[in-house]
């Protein structure tokens, strides 16, 4: 071993003490975002660009309530069960958020665990919510309610409905599909486009729990899971939705308890997408968020997809003009229930500031902050009344309504189906749907039957 | 080939005078000085949490509850489990195929690179044969998910212009594990590349002069003089391999998810979709300490079997 003298030792000592004395905050974790920071801390699903993006909203939060600071996290997920994750990491080091913008795939795995019931907030502030959810869709609330509370106070939804690339069907010879156009309808549109240029994928759709098997599912009356209402709630329709015809049905929110894989329908709606994989109809199941669907419709490589109000902006990015593009209703079957996802809000239970937490929620809700939180149309807005022509004039479709009146003409539309469970179940669905589509149906249901019935236990 | 030092070669010639005490004390001290950082940093974040996860693994816990004792529950519960059962199997399965196929590439390659190219593109192509392995793992398997896309990769498009039919690369269960284990060892396989060729390049050139003018050439060269001369460099690679093939996640993650089916599910997911997804941080540390003991098996039967097998110099 090299000599070293007492000075190189000391100087090594006194590097390693001020290298230490430097990395202090770093060791300790305080200077961790928003630890030990006087402000309300609100965390979101995406990057520092989507925080950066909620700048005004903060800005002209903070400007009416200065007594609060908000500090907008973005926390970076692949999806709601890994952000839910991060969320619970952050409660373990002592550094919870109090707000977080969850998805309906996370609001009962949130309001289960880690949610605040929002109920006497909202009857407290019956005034400013009347005006709210006079402007917001009941199917969208009661997604967002969980055993008769309210959990989550939506801001955006999509429901799964079908795009269709213009130029596609034109050279098909095909007129925008009926309002009520049936599954047969639907078959034959995309076999007009399949003869009409083969290298064209009639239908593309992505295996996730939102536009993947579900809307099929859906529309032939059925759900992989059993589903029934919650009770309770009332205290939200008979105060809010007192007039609206649809609110005697309506209770405490949804509840996912069984597996129905089993279902002679489900088994149908299986088969219907298996033969149109088969038949070159449809693409095969591919995984994952559905990235690349833009380039590939805006490219003119499908003809229709299942989308909602989010892909209008991200349609106009990808070159395509407000008429090149249109949207339609999901195809009717059984029957034309369409699924839909929706987003929002949520105060964590174990937030010390609930009170300003509330407030932050409030705000959101407004009209003015909804304006400011989406510019563009890369989502629905939740307010019925921001879903208008000047909103989508730059982007298209020319049939806007559609996102909107699917709640309307549709009023047993379904959420995603997400119980608390909502990362084991979605695993179980995506691993099953492609083994169903592309091999055996009856053995691959049974397999999932097994799966769901696993998952819903823990 | 074992070549043993006399043990008289190996003392010293003449008696080292003796080190004051103080002298031996401060370079004690220095000697663990240095080593703080890296043991401090190796208890921390290695061995403390393989101890939590032990302690772990016999507890309910979902992070936001106390965690109860649950005894052999979470073993009991793996074993009885066929998704995790057949996890296991496919890794190793997966470990079989392709470390076989890792070693088997990378060493023809080393070979054809040391002994056919000259030294200026040697380097080159060592560098490009190492390249994958410094990419994400997750970047390569999202470009790889694009090109075996079955309706709009470009490994189809290929196929179909010479007259092949679309293949359901990733929809079928054949079809998925051929990819992971292609995305896999092509990334892979040069680490294990630049060990061989490190090993190669320790090869005497007289010991093939030798064997030229006994008559071996070829295989035969390749089986009693290449082979026996880089078995330590082959045990190295082999268990390297086994135990980083063992913690396979990254590609079947991206690419399939694990499925169809179960057909791509690695030990590794298990963990992740037990912990991280369904919060039962008690059952993935049973998986997890149960695939830290195939590790340590695997690792165990292999150096067992180096000591017929390997032969150093």
């Amino acid at each position: 071993m090299a000599d070293m003298s007492r000075r190189g030792f000391l100087l090594a000592v006194g590097a390693g003490v001020a290298g230490t004395v430097a990395a202090w905050p770093r060791l300790t974790a305080a200077d961790v975002p928003g630890r030990g920071e006087d402000a309300l801390r609100v965390a979101i699903m995406g990057t520092a660009q989507d925080a950066e993006g909620r700048k005004t909203i903060v800005a002209e939060f903070e400007r009416r309530f200065p007594g609060i600071k908000v500090r907008v996290q973005p926390i970076q997920a692949a999806d709601w069960s890994q952000f839910f994750a991060k969320i619970l990491t952050m409660v373990a080091a002592g550094t919870p958020p109090d707000v977080c913008y969850v998805a309906t795939e996370g609001v009962q795995l949130f309001a289960d665990r880690l949610g605040e019931p929002l109920d006497r907030f909202v009857t407290r502030d019956k005034a400013v919510m009347q005006e709210y959810f006079s402007d917001v869709h009941p199917s969208l609330v009661e997604a967002a309610m969980y055993e008769g509370s309210l959990f989550q106070t939506p801001i955006d939804f999509n429901a799964a409905n079908v795009y269709y690339n213009a130029a596609a069907y034109r050279r098909a010879g095909l007129e925008r599909p009926a309002d009520d156009w049936s599954t047969d309808d639907f078959l034959a549109a995309a076999r007009k486009v399949q003869q009409a240029d083969r290298s064209i994928r009639p239908f593309f759709w992505t295996n996730r729990l939102w536009g993947g098997i579900v809307p099929w599912l859906y529309i032939n009356d059925t759900s992989f899971l059993t589903e029934s209402k919650a009770p309770g709630g009332r205290w939200m329709w008979d105060t809010f939705y007192a007039d609206d015809p649809s609110s005697a049905q309506r209770g405490g929110g949804y509840r996912w308890l069984h597996s129905n894989a089993q279902d002679p329908r489900v088994l149908e709606s299986f088969e219907l997408l298996r033969q149109m994989v088969a038949d070159g109809l449809a693409s095969s199941p591919a995984q994952g968020g559905g990235n690349e669907l833009v380039g590939l419709f805006s490219g003119g490589r499908i003809a229709m997809t299942p989308a909602g109000g989010f892909w209008a902006q991200g349609l106009h990015d990808g070159g395509m003009k407000p008429t090149d593009f249109d949207v339609a209703y999901f195809p009717r079957w059984r029957s034309q229930r369409h699924q839909y996802g929706a987003a929002g809000n949520m105060i964590l239970k174990t937030s010390k500031r609930k009170d300003e937490a509330w407030e932050w929620v409030k705000f959101n809700l407004s009209q003015e902050a909804m304006q400011l939180a989406l510019p563009k149309p890369t989502t629905t807005p939740a307010r019925r009344s921001m879903v208008n022509a000047a909103f989508y004039a730059e982007t298209g479709p020319q049939h806007w309504q559609v996102f909107y009146d699917t709640l309307d003409r549709f009023p047993t539309s379904g959420p995603i189906p997400a119980p608390p469970q909502q990362a084991a179940v979605e695993t179980a669905l995506i691993k099953n749907v492609t083994a169903a589509v592309t091999g055996d149906p009856k053995k691959a249901l049974a397999s999932l039957d097994r799966d769901l019935t696993t998952a819903l236990k823990t | 080939m074992t070549t043993t030092i006399p043990a008289s070669t190996a003392a010293p010639t003449a008696a080292a005078p003796a080190e004051p005490a103080h002298d031996r004390r401060s370079e004690r001290l220095l000697v663990w000085l240095f080593l703080v950082p890296t043991v401090g940093g190796l208890a921390l974040f290695t061995l403390l949490p393989i101890a939590a996860s032990f302690v772990l693994a016999f507890f309910r816990w979902d992070i936001i509850t106390s965690p109860e004792w649950a005894g052999l529950h979470n073993f009991g519960d793996i074993a009885s489990d066929v998704t995790v059962r057949r996890a296991f199997l496919n890794t190793i399965g997966f470990v079989i195929v392709a470390v076989a196929l890792q070693l088997g590439i990378a060493l023809w390659l080393a070979i054809l690179v040391q002994s056919r190219l000259p030294s200026w593109l040697q380097s080159v192509f060592r560098s490009a044969f190492f390249f994958p392995l410094v990419l994400s793992a997750a970047s390569v398997s999202l470009v790889m998910a694009y090109l075996f896309n079955a309706d709009f990769g470009l490994v189809n498009s290929i196929l179909n212009a010479v007259g092949i039919p679309d293949v359901q690369w990733l929809s079928t269960g054949s079809g998925a594990v051929a990819v992971v284990i292609f995305v896999y060892v092509w990334q892979s396989f040069g680490f294990s590349l630049l060990l061989f060729l490190g090993g190669l390049a320790s090869i005497p050139t007289e010991v093939y002069e030798a064997a030229e003018l006994d008559g071996a050439k070829g295989w035969s060269r390749f089986t009693k003089i290449t082979l026996p001369l880089i078995s330590p460099t082959l045990l190295v690679a082999t268990v390297m391999a086994v135990i980083a093939a063992l913690q396979i996640f990254d590609q079947p993650w991206v690419l399939t998810r694990g499925g169809p089916g179960d057909s791509t599910r690695t030990a590794v997911m298990m963990i992740y979709q037990s912990g991280f997804q369904e919060l039962q941080f008690g059952r993935a540390s049973a998986i997890g300490l149960v695939l830290t003991a195939l590790i340590l098996a695997a690792t165990a039967a292999q150096f067992r079997l180096s000591r017929r097998y390997v032969f150093y110099q």
